[in-house]
């Protein structure tokens, strides 16, 4: 007899919706109102420092708390891997509700037989590990904080995480010129919600730590919605032939650091993959 | 008006060296690290994908073998820039098109990768695609360029 309660995976999908449809919905009702800051020419103006908060960033999809990201077979259940033994708790998966919309990522049946062995293999395979880039959307939902800077000719954001940048083109350059981790982002307004449309991606990028992935065909949409002084609602729609059977939704809310004193800090984590990347080849121990 | 020529020929000349001069430096690795001067292959086959991605693009052919066998086979190209400004863009490299890549072999010879050095259509126009500043054998192809009068696909 277990004492654990097992939710079925759709009553989990319906309980995140309950939860969107009480929280979000009101809220987002509000962005039309005059409760947000603006800027001199009536646009909303999202210049800070912006956090999301939960699990996404371990597992985008409803999920329980699980012993470890990578498992291996044991001798009645699965155990953590030799790789990810020793980090005990810290290396667990804290449970999350998940931010797609309708709870499941469509995919085609070989992708998703990727994203099962991409999990199977999570410490060699998932990019973050190697402080690799982290695409669009993850590099909004990591556990760092990123800036937006916006004026009227220019929207810019800088992510703590590895440093990476997006520059935001307000006129459409053309096609991207290479494909990149972060891709190629054109924006423009649409009423009150700043609407960003991303390709050219090299195809490498993650959604999070648990293998969800997508092509170098991947298109993302992504709509910021002012939903209160301090709050935005972020969305983003995945489009991927090669990947996904339809296009699917992310959403969720994010956070503006209030303290006086916020800003982002410096997570050059290059540096600290070294030894992880290139010490089997130095002479000395 | 001469001397302004003259000037003006100076400096592309200069500008083509410090091209040539730069690529190793962008190239990210040496050839010699991961190809082999010594294994020469041709291969010839349909475009599959294409990774226009820095520090160098890989160009993945498709190649028949023998008894209807075929492997994909990934080569090497220089860096997007260098090879737009070879004249080699990356519309010309549809998926499904058919290259003949002249290159060298991954010094491990099971793998199916190559250094791509001229890469030629099945029309006959033929482009460097590699990074002979990083060590390739060079055989003077390396030099032609856009801006200095090559030709465009």
């Amino acid at each position: 007899m277990s004492s654990v309660v097992r939710v079925p995976k759709y009553a989990v999908g319906k309980i995140v919706l309950g939860m969107l449809a009480v929280v979000l919905v009101p809220a987002y009702g509000q962005a039309q109102s005059s409760n947000i800051p603006r800027t001199l020419s009536g646009r909303p103006d999202m210049n800070g420092i912006w956090q999301a908060l939960g699990n996404a960033h371990w597992d985008i999809e409803p999920h329980q708390a699980r012993a470890a990201l990578e498992m291996r077979p044991g001798p009645v259940v699965p155990v953590p891997s030799e790789a990810v033994v020793a980090f005990g708790a810290v290396g667990a998966v804290p449970p999350g509700v998940g931010i797609v919309e309708g709870g499941e990522i469509p995919y085609l049946p070989q992708a998703f037989a990727i994203r099962d062995a991409n999990r199977e293999n999570w410490v060699t395979r998932d990019p973050e590990v190697k402080c690799y880039l982290p695409g669009v959307p993850r590099a909004t939902y990591m556990p760092f904080p990123f800036q937006i800077f916006q004026s009227e000719s220019a929207f810019f954001i800088t992510y703590e995480y590895a440093s990476a940048v997006r520059n935001i083109y307000l006129h459409d350059p053309g096609p991207p010129q290479v494909d990149s981790w972060m891709g190629q982002s054109v924006g423009h307004w649409e009423g009150d919600t700043f609407v960003v449309e991303a390709n050219g991606f090299n195809g490498q990028a993650w959604f999070d730590r648990s293998g969800n992935h997508a092509s170098y065909q991947l298109t993302v949409v992504e709509r910021y919605t002012m939903i209160g002084p301090d709050h935005m609602l972020y969305e983003a729609t995945m489009e991927d032939p090669s990947t996904f059977s339809r296009p699917w939704t992310i959403r969720l809310p994010l956070y503006k650091h209030i303290n006086a004193d916020a800003r982002v800090g410096v997570f050059k984590c290059v540096e600290f993959v070294t030894e992880l990347l290139y010490g089997q080849y130095r002479k000395l121990p | 008006m001469r001397s302004l020529k003259l000037i003006y020929g100076t400096l592309t000349l200069g500008a083509v060296a410090l091209l040539a001069y730069a690529v190793p430096a962008v190239a990210h690795h040496a050839f010699g690290a991961e190809f082999d001067s010594d294994a020469p292959i041709r291969l010839e086959g349909a475009i599959v994908r294409v990774e226009w991605v820095n520090p160098h693009s890989w160009i993945h052919i498709e190649v028949e073998g023998d008894g209807g066998t075929s492997r994909v086979w990934m080569v090497e190209g220089g860096t997007p820039n260098v090879l737009l400004r070879r004249g080699l863009r990356r519309e010309c490299l549809a998926i499904g098109s058919v290259l003949i890549v002249d290159g060298y072999q991954a010094k491990d010879h099971s793998a199916a990768r190559a250094n791509g050095r001229d890469v030629t259509f099945t029309d006959g126009r033929k482009f460097f695609l590699g990074s002979s500043g990083a060590g390739a054998p060079a055989d003077g192809a390396e030099r032609r360029s856009v801006e200095a009068g090559g030709e465009r696909c």
